[in-house]
């Protein structure tokens, strides 16, 4: 597997194509920046999504609990999963009881976490991903890039060259509103014949035993309302505790994730359809984890809205396969670590700690704190990137010592074009910026 | 063990944070016509609804899932609409079928009422009174290839909102 900067590498050769990705991503930011000043109220409700979430993670036992017993009332099926191999099996024994070949599945990160399309293929269930942009990277046999907008590593060219060998559309023709038409054909066809889908979970509610799944597309309605089984599936962390907690939630996502004043289609499933059989699957996978320890146990707040990917300097300029895990970005470098400390020792040193990332997650999480935390974790647990151990120690003891500071500054000013070589990664496509002649101390002196 | 009482067990009491109570200080003052707007529906009069869409289905029991794709303007009731968002709260007993308002072509809602913003409308839902319900606001879109925002993606092509008075 390519670490994270050596996949950037090849992301950033087609320096059009990253310069596309990154004004795209910016200008998400940016509707996100608008959607959210238009209220007032915006930070303290920030303030308050965040004090809910502590509230909640707080009591997660309890609240977790609550849930199960009003949806086992409402008539929901609930099931419990340890990690990604139980998760995947309890999903596949409701589909194996249906007799199902082919499902659908509706946009759900934690079915990428799992894996899970890969566990049902192995075991002869195909596996339709009916979101637009998740379809087309199926067809492409890649992951999604962004957990929000799965295709934005895909320029209208790719697409029609897929749906062109997929769904066979005309050779060159990359309309988004003819391609878009295209998939919603094909995709009605297994919405009608599916007998089984699954579905993600933004919040389950502990006060009802409800669930609330949103999309714009309407894909993860058409699937669940026209099947005979709806298999939900949600990490332990989704949890809120009362039913009008949703109004904070649900003003938050969508402002800050793409500036939508909110998603087109917010569904409340709180009891199955007369006939229906549904189920929820809690995944715990390392949350528990998580939770125990005070220096991470902030990032299980997130709501995936990914506002912290798009306002990411790296993330827009490398890409989200570059981070080699479902869940990329910021936020994906805190939590793939917790999963697995050696293979994802990179991700965390994939970002210049600017604190755009906390600044605007809309559940005030410390991210770019916990990026350096888990450095210095990895970094204790001998696991860091090598030319990244060198640089932090040098460093600490750097900023330790005032005279090496002053020194070494005054020599970096007059040799740093010596840094500008191939022995650093950072200066891959960036220019170094001409060092002032003097340093501030030295400056500040003399006035 | 279970993997319920395991993950139970592994979870760790943390120290007591409360629950700040609900959200106070929204902004109330929404032109509700603007955000239907914003999020790509119509606003007509009955009048003009009888131009435009004469031929529409009504609310009716003997539609199934299925039979529901064949329809091409479907007309069903919405609770209330909320002002800052153009959200529609829409519940199960109001339609046919769960799947109505993703499978027609054409939608059409009709609405009495008007909410400032989120915080009003879970007023107004405290206890859940549907087996399912959901907030709609406008067409079905999306924007995966490229940005591009295209409506019509899975569920309903266009949206119409009948205001009545
Ligand atoms: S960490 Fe915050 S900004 Fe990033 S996806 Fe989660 S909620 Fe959104």
């Amino acid at each position: 597997m390519l670490s994270h900067s050596e996949a950037s590498e090849n992301f950033i050769a087609d320096a059009e194509r990253t310069d596309w990705h990154d004004e795209t991503l910016w200008f998400v930011r940016a509707k996100r920046d608008k959607a959210s000043k238009v209220l007032p109220e915006w930070e303290a409700m920030r303030e308050h999504a965040s004090q809910i979430k502590d509230h909640t993670l707080a009591n997660l036992g309890e609240y977790l609990q609550a849930f199960e017993s009003k949806a086992i009332a409402n008539g929901i099926h609930v099931h419990w999963a340890a990690d990604a191999a139980e998760h995947n099996a309890i999903v596949h024994g409701i589909i194996a009881a249906q007799g199902s070949k082919t499902i659908v599945k509706s946009k759900s990160m934690l079915t990428e976490e799992c894996h899970l399309n890969d566990y049902l293929a192995s075991k002869g269930i195909e596996v339709v991903d009916t979101d637009l942009g998740e379809r087309i990277v199926q067809f492409r046999n890649e992951a999604p890039s962004h957990i929000v907008l799965p295709a934005i590593h895909l320029k209208k060219e790719d697409v029609g060259e897929t749906f062109h060998q997929h769904l066979g559309t005309p050779k060159g023709n990359k309309d988004p509103q003819f391609l878009t038409e295209a998939a919603r054909q094909h995709l009605r066809g297994h919405f009608l014949a599916s007998e089984v889908a699954i579905t993600g979970v933004n919040f389950a509610v502990a006060e009802t035993g409800e669930f609330v799944v949103c999309t714009n597309e309407g894909n993860a309605d058409m699937g669940a309302h026209l099947a005979k089984v709806h298999i939900a599936c949600t990490g332990i962390e989704k949890i809120i505790p009362k039913r009008a907690d949703l109004a904070v939630f649900l003003r938050l996502l969508a402002r800050s994730a793409t500036g939508q004043l909110i998603t087109t289609y917010s569904s409340h499933f709180h009891k199955p359809r007369e006939g229906q059989e549904m189920h929820i699957v809690l995944l715990d996978n390392g949350r528990t984890r998580q939770l125990a320890d005070p220096k991470y146990k902030n990032s299980l707040k997130c709501i995936r809205c990914a506002a912290c990917f798009n306002t990411c300097p790296v993330y827009r300029r490398s890409g989200g396969h570059s981070y080699h895990q479902p869940v990329a970005g910021p936020i994906g470098s805190i939590l793939a670590p917790n999963i697995d400390k050696k293979a994802n020792a990179d991700l965390p040193f994939a970002s210049t700690l600017c604190g755009s990332c906390s600044n605007v997650c809309p559940v005030k999480i410390n991210i770019h704190e916990q990026l350096w935390f888990w450095r210095q974790d990895l970094m204790e647990a001998g696991l860091a990137p090598a030319g990244k151990t060198i640089g932090m120690k040098l460093m600490a003891f750097t900023l330790a010592n005032p005279v090496i500071y002053r020194v070494g500054g005054s020599l970096l000013r007059r040799f740093s074009h010596l840094l500008n070589t191939r022995l650093n990664p950072w200066y891959k496509q960036r220019e170094m910026p001409v060092a002032p002649k003097e340093s501030f101390q030295e400056w500040y002196k003399k006035r | 063990m279970s993997a319920r009482d395991q993950i139970l067990r592994k979870i760790e009491p943390l120290e007591p944070v409360n629950h700040p109570g609900d959200f106070k200080g929204a902004s109330i003052d929404f032109d509700f016509r603007a955000s239907l707007e914003v999020v790509g529906a119509r606003i007509m009069t009955k009048e003009e609804l009888e131009i435009v869409f004469p031929g529409r289905r009504r609310y009716d029991k003997t539609l199934d899932g299925l039979s529901l794709a064949e329809v091409e303007v479907l007309e069903i009731d919405g609770e209330f609409v909320v002002a800052e968002n153009g959200a529609i709260w829409l519940t199960e007993e109001a339609m046919p079928h769960r799947v109505a308002p993703f499978i027609c072509q054409h939608l059409v809602i009709n609405v009495k009422k008007i909410v400032p913003n989120m915080h009003a409308a879970y007023e107004e839902l405290k206890k859940p009174n549907s087996s399912f319900g959901l907030f709609l606001a406008g067409p079905s879109k999306t924007a995966d290839i490229e940005q591009s925002l295209v409506i019509g993606a899975h569920g309903a092509r266009s949206l119409t909102v009948v205001i009545h008075p």
